[in-house]
């Protein structure tokens, strides 16, 4: 393999990475902190997918602007979503299984009301970065280089505002120890809801950077989900610098992977590799890493 | 014990076997039987399912996998290897008793129940896309059709035929399946094997200090599970005579099921038959309205988790003692 | 100034609180004393909110209290230091001690946090330090600074001496005395009654969530029933 082959492996690797890496640090998040699984986490990516579509293309506003509005919309909706149908069901004594099931449940439901209103054609967004960049030999598109930076940027921003900012130490306050984030008046309700947000806006912003290349569908999110839910059990369950780590790393194993058998089977070895570190290792891999 | 089986659980399995019994004298149109068939097939799935979920408490979400591993084996040695499927259907539920055994030990070690739904999620999807990709073998996405049916059996007189089209002989081998299978998994579960499962779903860790091997009957269940849900998918496929990965080990199947379960009652033994009955007659009525069977089964998984968590099993008006009667007796924390 | 009254709490159908009451006046430090299980935990998670009661009332200078959630009462001026600490683990000592302060304006918990450390000064060195890594009675003194920073008129404090060695034990004993001189009433949970009784000015004694007896520190210490317990205690151990 030439060295060229090797860094566009890599860069490929990343890029897809990073994706994973926004899906999964949401769901890690929402885990870390409130211990619940969300499925309809694919349909905060769904979602954001069509708002964008409907305001850029078909509303022809400014990508910058569609994107901000999609984002605060979905950062919304995420958290309506968490109050609606997750805090309900918190006090039940089987919570954990109910809202793995209500949230299933939820994402078929916003799954199918997709498609009846939108319908089952793929729609696509235009690139909003042209041009391909030209590293020596290596050949890439700005618009696939501007997915791993803009997924750097925003997933360190998250990183900023839980580790230095007061609202971030509540968070991980709220995570680490629940009911003593109570006692010292931390209303745990609130967290819960303003965590789903912010996952919502990870997703989001995965979904907005996917639309050029990988066209909206009712069904986008829900490929990514198991791959996020992969990611957050590859990092440490609850860890998001874990789920980031373990996001890039799931891209580079696929990049590789596929480098040696056909693309088909990329699914099937990161799922094996999934059940493999389960195996060996079920606190994953980056486990210490936590909030 | 009494949530799980209700007051007379053979009684009922008698009345239903009668009830079944009684259906070809009845002037049912084909399509009805067609139905009664697929609900059948269905229920035996989603019993088995709920063997692993509602009873040994074990949260999976892969047990389509082995539907379709069930489904799939027969279809294949029966096809390609000539032998009766009379035979095969029951290849198709080792493979998925063997598939459940290897992957119930990596779950085993596991306690939290997220990774077990994870790990089963991606069980499955492996699964889904082995078949699929195995396009030379399976035809993928395309369909392996030429699945033969059951071989013909002669009584007396009379040649009974199987396979989809031939409505009663296929109604007939899903009622026996349907009966036998539940009459083993109530002779089972009422032994001493039914109330271990449940000390596990309750109290794990009571159990375990009391002496119980938990991997060991964990994996027990597991296999038990898988081999019924295997077995449900083999006759699927010598009926429908035509298998796609989606449509057996995809997330539609997924979503059917969870739901049969949830609106019939996890965690209750007949719950998952009134569930199946209600999606199976519901599902084919909205046959024609297709985008909107699964927006239906959505809502319906929300409401009911909402509303009546217990499933429709759970709302039967019972003459058991109310739990919040248990509070007047004093009970003190150790 | 802290009342419970008639409280009985549920754990699922299993009931662990049978009709408890007890008061803390202002400035008193309250004991109570009893054996595994008897409820103790309970009480003070139920007058904190984080239990609600299934019954009875729960009030802080007459404001009832129990249909509240926790987070209010470091507001009201109650705060808690939990069994086993409880610090937030991977966060820093000095983050641990600033949320004790998220009830209150930054202002004021600057205030709070300046005495609060002169109060504990050999936390000092380890502000930066991750809080779980220091030792048991280490993190007892950040635990307790935590809850001071509410600034509370009554402090929880359940099993405060708990796993700590004899010399940390009356450490946290003279804190609490310099915490009760400051004005702030405390209610405590401990097991060994010589302990609880003859450092408070009143307490209970709790078996099998009932309060089956009390009266003054110097009352409880000399009563039979208590010596009972007490030398049940001492049997059992033996």
């Amino acid at each position: 393999m030439s060295g060229t082959q090797l860094v566009e492996l890599i860069l490929n690797g990343l890029i897809t990475g990073s994706i994973y890496a926004l899906v999964g640090s949401g769901i890690a998040l929402v885990y870390g902190t409130t211990r619940v699984l969300n499925f309809a986490h694919g349909e905060l990516m769904m979602l954001p997918g069509y708002g964008f579509l409907m305001l850029a293309v078909t509303l022809g506003w400014p990508v910058l602007l569609s994107a901000i509005a999609t984002l605060v919309l979905v950062m919304v909706l995420g958290g309506l979503i968490q109050r609606v149908t997750i805090a309900p069901l918190l006090n039940r004594e089987d919570w954990a299984f109910q809202v793995v099931a209500a949230t299933i449940g939820l994402s078929i439901f916003l799954q199918s009301a997709a498609q009846l209103i939108w319908g089952e054609q793929f729609q696509g967004v235009p690139y909003f970065f042209s041009g391909v960049a030209v590293i020596g030999e290596v050949r890439m598109p700005w618009q696939r280089i501007a997915i791993l930076l803009i997924a750097l940027l925003v997933m360190g921003l998250c990183g900023l505002v839980l580790y230095r900012t007061q609202i971030g130490r509540i968070i991980r306050a709220t995570a680490q120890d629940a009911e003593a984030a109570l006692a010292v008046g931390i209303p745990s309700g609130r967290v819960h809801t303003m965590v789903f947000a912010i996952s919502a806006g990870l997703a989001g912003t995965a979904a907005i950077l996917l639309s050029p290349l990988v066209t909206v569908s009712p069904w986008m999110g829900a490929s990514y989900l198991l791959k996020g839910f992969a990611v957050v059990i590859l990092g440490g369950l609850g860890s998001f610098g874990g789920a980031v780590a373990a996001g890039f790393l799931l891209g580079l194993i696929e990049s590789f992977g596929v480098a040696f058998v056909s693309s088909e089977w990329s699914s099937v070895i990161s799922f094996i590799f999934l059940i493999a570190v389960i195996w060996a290792r079920p606190e994953g891999l980056f486990a210490g890493r936590g909030q | 014990m009494l949530d799980v089986f209700g007051r007379r659980p053979y009684l009922v399995l008698l009345v239903l076997a009668l009830l079944l019994l009684a259906v070809p004298f009845l002037p049912l149109d084909d399509y009805i039987l067609h139905i009664l068939t697929l609900f059948l097939i269905f229920a035996v799935f989603a019993t088995g399912w709920n063997l692993t979920l509602g009873i040994l408490g074990l949260k999976t979400l892969g047990h389509h996998a082995f539907f379709a591993i069930g489904a799939y084996a027969s279809a294949l040695v029966s096809h390609y290897f000539g032998v009766s499927p009379w035979l095969t259907v029951w290849i198709g539920a080792i493979a998925a008793s063997i598939a459940g055994i290897v992957i119930g030990f990596p779950i085993l070690r596991i306690r939290s129940m997220p990774h077990v739904a994870i790990v089963t999620l991606a069980f499955a999807e492996i699964v889904r896309l082995v078949f699929s990709n195995l396009k030379e073998i399976t035809r993928g996405e395309l369909g392996f059709w030429g699945i033969p049916p059951f071989n013909p059996i002669e009584i007396g007189g009379t040649t009974i035929r199987f396979g989809l089209g031939n409505s009663f002989g296929s109604f007939a081998v899903a009622a026996v399946m349907f009966v036998a299978i539940h009459l083993l998994l109530l002779v089972l579960l009422r032994s001493r094997a039914g109330l271990t499962f449940l000390a596990i779903r309750d109290a794990e860790a009571a159990a375990e200090s009391l002496g119980v091997r938990l991997a060991a009957w964990k994996l027990f269940a597991f296999g038990i599970s898988a081999a019924v849900v295997g077995l449900s998918g083999a006759v699927y496929a010598h009926y429908v005579l035509i298998l796609t990965p989606s449509s057996v080990a995809g997330p539609e199947m997924l979503i059917s099921l969870l739901a049969m379960i949830i609106v019939g009652g996890v965690g209750r033994f007949f719950g998952p038959l009134y569930g199946a009955l209600l999606l199976t007659v519901t599902s084919e009525l909205l046959r024609d309205f297709g985008d909107y069977r699964m927006l239906l089964y959505g809502a319906l998984i929300i409401v009911f988790v909402f509303a009546a968590p217990a499933g429709i099993a759970g709302l039967k008006p019972s003459l058991r003692r109310k739990p919040h009667q248990a509070a007047s007796e004093p009970a003190e924390a150790v | 100034m802290l009342r419970l009254e008639d409280v009985s709490v549920h754990y699922g159908a299993t009931r662990v609180l049978w009709d408890v009451s007890m008061e803390v006046g202002a400035g008193e430090i309250v004991a109570i004393m009893g054996p595994n299980g008897s409820g103790k935990s309970t009480v003070l998670k139920a007058a904190m909110g984080l239990k609600k009661p299934s019954s009875g009332v729960v009030t802080l200078d007459g404001e009832a209290l129990q249909n509240r959630p926790a987070t209010v009462r470091p507001q009201r001026g109650m705060s808690i230091v939990l069994e086993r600490r409880r610090l937030f683990p991977r966060m820093s000592v000095e983050e641990n001690i600033m949320l004790g302060g998220y009830a209150r304006k930054a202002a004021e918990a600057r205030e709070t946090c300046k005495w609060v450390l002169d109060l504990l000064p050999e936390i000092k060195p380890h502000l930066n330090a991750t809080a779980g890594k220091l030792s048991g009675g280490q993190q007892q003194m950040v635990a307790i600074a935590r809850g001071l920073m509410a600034n509370p008129r009554v402090l929880l404090m359940d099993e405060p001496f708990l796993g700590l060695s004899p010399a940390m034990v009356k450490t946290v004993c003279s804190i609490m005395q310099m915490i009760n001189e400051r004005g702030v009433a405390i209610l405590f949970n401990e097991q060994n009654a010589k302990l609880s009784f003859s450092m408070s000015h009143r307490g209970y004694l709790l078996e099998s969530g009932r309060v089956v007896l009390s009266g003054s520190g110097e009352e409880m210490l000399d009563h039979p029933e208590v010596k009972r317990v007490y030398l049940g205690i001492r049997e059992a151990a033996a």
